[in-house]
């Protein structure tokens, strides 16, 4: 097995690595960076707990090899806030009592963060099917889904005053 | 399970020529890897062990949605489930594939999931298969020995097995738009939540006289409740040349029902298989008899 | 409470909430240290084997491999691994005769029991080295059900107990006389009912890390719910001195119970002493689901008699409990089952109940939120429809009739010290539109129902355990303060808790409290997050010792001001005189004061305070569930739930709502979604994963309406009672309900599954052919 040297942009900075290509970006991340705000859950993509967003898209780390995530711009819940401030999501969530334990709260967030990218006006039912791919046994995910638009809510407001 | 993944060969063609040429050179002990989200849960489960893995995710020639000049759909093997729900020429003029692929896992699923590795998956439940069927799908395979054309009902062989051979790779799925008078669904219910694989898919897409009066074409495609996703052929022919009354539907469905063959909770989902038919005909052919 | 409240009952995000959500907590699985090593569990493929020979030879040569320990290898003490049996802290019953487990075994009793464990340099060498390890086994015959396993001629799984009856137990809550009561009965109705284990599935895997420093003190990085009395079960367990066992808990991602007893962290610790190296264990999510202790299973007939104008006359149960392979943690799950069976919610003069508790070959059982209780639930709310049906009397006013009062005993027989269940069963009632949608019914595919189910549960184990928790506040110079207690954190919200209640106390601000948690070493003694006991017990401790800093503060502040401390009170950071409140001096000033004293008389203020729980304040639910049922397909669908519940104050409504929508999730997933299944070919869980046992996604969630009934509670801090268990109680029997509402159908073994449904609605129709498709 080659190790290969590979680029990327995780978080907004340039990281070039000496990989092994059966290393998932899971591993990576957590691992090789300490980026550990990522979970292991299942390891089968059934939890979403890895989440993170690949060119802007949710993507289940553990299912990722880390090499085909080359050159493409990586963020993950570290990158989330700036600074002391965090970001819209993150506010709601912490707000609205939207975290538990907060196993899966990264995933969570990463994904409530693809979906307003896309539609910064879900209703609800758009919040749910774009969260029912990450599990959550603490909070029956009531809170969840009135952070979620909450958070849609700001980011509009937030929108509108620039 | 564990973490780590065993150890492979990782290689990234830049084209799908050279994808054809490392498909044959190592043929079995490649595999190809687009989206991930089916490969690699097994090969943490250590049920497959690749010795080489092709990683076709950045060819994005293979990566479309289009219409050719003769009205064809086709899409690119790269294609996301996502990008297919978020295409409104796939929602407006194939609708039932838009569904189908709406159904498919969780957003991360949809996103990184694509309908190449979905179809080659070839897993009893895959949820793109039954529209597929009903849309008279054909599957572009690729070899360095040139392209054949397979239509998907071909395709399938058992659970998890294929006619594609080893050294081939699936480029494009073509489909023909359905004639003018023609509506289709596709419904389905899962095992057990409503995040979960599908217990049984049926798609239904049937076509309607110019007096919205007769059926003249009906197609039923079901996943789920066969060792591979089947056409209902028998159904489909007791509907065809027939004005569709209730006591026809529920005829139908039933004789899908026993074309049927599931191993696991058998009873039932033929029982689940007899009801989504017959929504679905009900579904489709109101939607085609409809008077605006 | 006279006075207005500042920070109590005030909707606070969580302390803990901004690290979480910004990807800095810590959790086990986060924790990296220098020389860590990684160690692996060989488990058994069967269910039931002996070990006639195992060579660790070959596993032991692989590079990479620092050691591979057998039975052998461990001290041999056995215990009630899962929990922490032969303690203190003994359940009824329980006695340490009948601890039953190694930390590895010689012999295998379920699949996935221990074998051997392996430490090495990474988690594939591990496992390849698990692979070296040959092992001979003897292939015993296996049995999971408990009606057979009470058979002569099953497999007899432990030599201390003939036909696999670890315990025959007669609850000592029976009275009076049941024969005498069912013949005064006008109608008695009477079930055999079925329950599921019921797995955790908290998302973050089982992990541990155990080290010993250079001075041979053993530190643990465990989940553990309950740090101090996994301290003293693992000093046992190893034969150390207690105070020579440190555990540390990390943030933990969801417990339920599961983090009640001690697992990877066995295995951690056994490798550690072997390689003087940090051994870090993380299991895999099919392991948790393989060999994490689980809810127990209950198989029991119920029989209950009531007089014509509803008064209950007797209740009369007989159990059968399946405790998987060891006893674990099953002792307490029947005493809670059967508590909450004969003196639950409803009083009743005549009542006995006994259980069998047997072993059989499955993941043994241990706690499971709520335990025992859920599966009381299940049956009694049930059966009381099903009388309600026959007497003639709506389901709710029959409940209503039944209430016990304020005095009463609960069901671990102590007085209540608090009850709302009555405002809880008519409040909901009202709010789900009970009345009307009882009678109301279609003729439709898809039929409408609705259900109730009442319960009642505890807050803290007192007196079946010990139920001692232990708070220490030092006040600092700026004027904030440590509140250094409380050892761990699996998402209840403890910790903003506790805060507010010191802030409270103190008449700081929420931000004025920093809390140093999670250190056997640093924290006094506490039992742990278990029995919703939480803020009752613990919260009491923190009011305590808060108390204790405000006196001390009010003595050095009425010297400052030359005035007497009684005289004064604190709002707001600002110490000042009652009768004349301009006349004040910050916290901070007296705090510095006492610590940079030039006149020679500093202090430390300081307080702490031991509060051991002697009461019985239940909390009490009431749900009422809107359902359909599709007749074709036999799927239930929840449409909304309305949850009333008797919570006392609430120290911050946020955290109860998320611990009742969480325990609705949970409870909803048991009902209908969560089903274990175990191939009798292999006795293997074949459903070990998420993508065969399904919880509730966020699309199987129906809208949540919460009624929080605040009703002060004598006892419990600032008129508070936990509610984390009573969540999930009564959901299962209150779904169960509207489903015979509905469709006249009754399922009486867990989970619901459509193809139950479809079976009683096929049975009900060769009854009645001509009432087919109606109630």
């Amino acid at each position: 097995m080659q190790k290969q040297t590979a680029k990327f942009l995780i978080n907004g900075k340039s990281y070039e690595l000496v990989i092994e290509p059966n290393i998932t970006l899971l591993e990576l991340l957590r691992e090789e960076l300490g980026l550990t705000g990522t979970k292991y859950g299942c390891g089968i993509g059934q939890c979403g707990s890895c989440t993170v967003l690949v060119d802007c898209k949710p993507t289940l780390s553990c299912l990722t090899l880390a090499v085909t995530g080359q050159n493409r711009s990586i963020l993950t819940i570290e990158g989330l806030s700036e600074g002391n401030i965090l970001h819209p999501i993150q506010k709601a969530f912490v707000d609205h009592g939207a975290i538990q334990c907060g196993f899966c709260t990264p995933g969570m967030i990463m994904t409530a963060k693809a979906l307003l990218d896309k539609n910064y006006l879900p209703t609800k039912e758009e919040v749910k099917v774009a969260l029912s791919g990450n599990l959550c046994r603490c909070t029956g995910y009531v809170k969840i889904i009135d952070a979620v638009l909450a958070a849609a809510e700001m980011i509009r407001k937030g929108d509108k005053l620039e | 399970m564990l973490k780590q993944l065993k150890p492979f060969e990782y290689i990234e063609p830049r084209t799908i020529e050279e994808t054809l040429k490392v498909l044959y050179k190592y043929g079995a002990k490649a595999k190809v890897l687009a989206g991930g989200t089916d490969l690699l849960v097994p090969m943490r489960r250590r049920e497959l062990n690749p010795q080489y893995i092709v990683y076709i995710g950045n060819i994005s020639v293979l990566n479309y949605i289009k219409y050719d000049q003769k009205n064809n759909l086709r899409i690119g093997a790269l294609t996301t489930h996502q990008s297919i729900v978020d295409s409104a020429l796939i929602r407006d003029k194939f609708g039932l594939l838009a569904t189908a692929c709406a159904k498919i896992g969780g957003f991360q699923i949809r996103t990184m999931g694509t309908i190449g590795g979905n179809i080659c998956m070839a897993g009893p439940s895959q949820d793109s298969v039954p529209s597929l069927l009903v849309l008279d799908a054909k599957l572009k395979l690729m070899s360095i020995r040139g392209a054949r054309i397979v239509p998907v009902d071909e395709f399938f062989v058992a659970p998890f097995q294929t006619v594609l051979n080893e050294t081939e790779l699936l480029t494009e799925i073509q489909m023909p738009t359905p004639p003018p008078k023609s509506a289709g669904c596709y419904r389905w219910l899962t095992k057990i939540t409503k995040i979960d694989e599908t217990l049984v898919g049926v798609a239904v897409l049937m076509t309607v006289d110019s007096n919205k009066k007769v059926c003249e074409d009906a197609k039923i495609g079901l996943c789920s409740i066969a060792p591979t996703p089947i056409r209902a052929k028998k159904a489909e022919e007791l509907l065809r040349g027939e004005t569709i009354k209730e006591k026809l539907m529920q005829k139908a469905a039933e004789v899908a029902a026993a074309e049927t063959s599931p191993r696991s909770r058998a009873e039932y989902r033929r029982r689940v298989t007899m009801a989504l038919v017959r929504r679905a005909i009900s579904e489709v052919w109101n939607k085609l008899t409809a008077t605006i | 409470m006279s006075r207005e409240l500042s920070v109590v009952g005030k909707r606070l995000p969580r302390v803990d909430a901004v690290e979480k959500a910004t990807g800095i907590a810590n959790f086990t699985g986060d924790i990296k240290l220098p020389n860590l090593l990684v160690g692996k569990v060989l488990r058994s493929p069967y269910p039931h084997a002996k070990i006639v020979k195992i060579d660790t030879s070959k596993a032991k040569d692989l590079p990479g491999v620092e050691t591979v320990i057998t039975l052998q290898d461990i001290v041999p003490r056995k215990a009630f691994l899962g929990s922490y049996g032969e303690l203190p802290i003994i359940a009824y019953g329980a006695q340490p005769h009948l601890a039953d487990q190694y930390i590895l075994t010689n012999k295998a009793r379920f699949v996935g029991d221990p074998i051997a464990a392996v430490a090495a340099t990474s988690e594939s060498v591990a496992r390849e080295a698990l692979g070296l390890i040959e092992v001979q086994y003897e292939k015993l015959p296996a049995v999971y059900d408990v009606e057979e396993a009470i058979k002569p001629d099953a497999p007899k799984i432990h030599d201390h107990c003939d036909n696999n009856i670890a315990m025959h137990w007669i609850s000592p809550l029976s009275k009076g006389d049941v024969e005498r009561g069912f013949k005064e009965a006008d109608c008695i109705v009477e079930e055999t009912f079925r329950t599921t284990k019921q797995v955790h599935c908290h998302i973050e895997p089982a992990a541990a890390i155990a080290s010993f420093d250079v001075l041979g003190r053993l530190i643990v990085w465990s989940q553990c719910q309950q740090p101090h009395p996994a301290r003293r079960q693992l000093a046992y367990l190893l034969d150390l001195p207690v105070g020579k066992v440190r555990v540390i808990t990390p943030f933990v991602g969801g417990s339920f119970g599961g983090r009640n007893g001690l697992n990877p962290e066995l295995i951690a610790v056994a490798l550690a002493k072997v390689v003087s190296r940090p051994v870090k264990v993380e299991y895999t999510k099919e392991e948790d689901f393989h060999a994490v202790n689980n809810r127990s299973a209950f198989v029991y007939t119920a029989k209950l008699g009531f007089k014509k104008d509803g008064r209950l006359t007797a209740i009369r149960i007989k159990a059968l409990v399946n405790s998987g392979a060891y006893l674990c943690r099953t002792t307490t799950a029947t005493s809670v089952f059967m508590g909450n069976c004969l003196e639950g919610a409803y009083r009743c003069p005549n009542k006995l109940g006994e259980a069998n508790i047997v072993y059989t070959n499955l993941t043994p059982s241990g706690s499971c939120r709520g335990m025992g209780n859920p599966e009381a639930m299940w049956g009694i709310e049930q059966l009381v429809d099903i009388a309600a049906e026959k007497l003639g009397i709506d389901a709710v006013e029959l409940r209503l009739k039944n209430l016990k009062e304020i005095g009463e005993p609960s069901y671990v027989g102590l007085p209540i010290e608090s009850l709302a269940l009555r405002d809880c069963i008519k409040l909901g009632a009202e709010k789900i539109g009970w009345s009307e949608k009882r009678v109301k019914k279609s003729k439709e595919t898809k039929r409408r129902g609705i259900g109730v189910a009442i319960m009642t549960h505890n807050c803290g184990a007192q007196p079946i355990l010990v139920a001692h928790s232990g708070a220490y506040i030092k006040l600092n110079e700026d004027g904030s303060i440590n509140l250094i207690a409380h050892p761990d954190e699996a998402g209840t919200g403890m910790w903003g808790t506790s805060a507010q209640i010191a802030a409270e106390e103190l008449g700081i601000n929420i931000e004025d409290v920093h809390i140093t948690y999670g250190d056997t070493d640093t924290t006094m003694f506490d039992i742990g997050s278990i029995a919703s006991g939480k803020s009752y017990i613990f919260g009491n401790a923190v009011k305590g010792a808060a108390r204790e800093v405000k006196r001390q503060l009010l003595e050095r502040a009425a010297k400052m001001l030359g005035t007497s401390p009684y005289d004064l009170d604190i709002k707001d950071r600002r110490i000042y005189v009652k009768v004349a409140p301009k006349k004040a001096i910050s916290i901070a000033e007296v705090a510095h004061d006492a610590i940079y004293d030039l006149n020679m008389e500093g202090i430390d203020i300081a307080g702490t305070c031991s509060y051991q729980g002697t009461t019985a304040s239940p909390p009490n639910q009431a749900v009422f569930a809107e359902v359909e049922i599709d007749l074709e397909i036999g799927r239930v669908n929840i449409l909304r739930l309305v949850i009333a519940n008797d919570c006392g104050i609430m120290i911050n409504p946020m955290t109860v709502e998320g611990q009742l929508e969480g325990g609705a999730a949970m409870g909803i997933g048991y009902c209908l979604y969560e089903n274990p299944i175990i191939s009798k070919e292999t006795g293997k869980l074949i459903t070990d994963s998420f993508e065969t046992y399904k919880i509730p996604s966020v699309l199987d969630m129906p809208e949540v309406e919460i009624i929080p009934v605040e009703e002060p509670d004598p006892i419990g801090p600032y008129g508070n009672k936990g509610v984390g268990e009573s969540a999930s109680v009564a959901m299962a029997p209150a779904i169960a309900n509207g489903v015979y509402d509905a469709i006249g159908v009754r399922v009486t073994e867990l989970p619901i599954t459509p193809e139950k449904v479809i079976a009683a609605l096929e049975a009900k129709q060769k009854r009645k052919p001509e009432q087919s498709n109606t109630r």
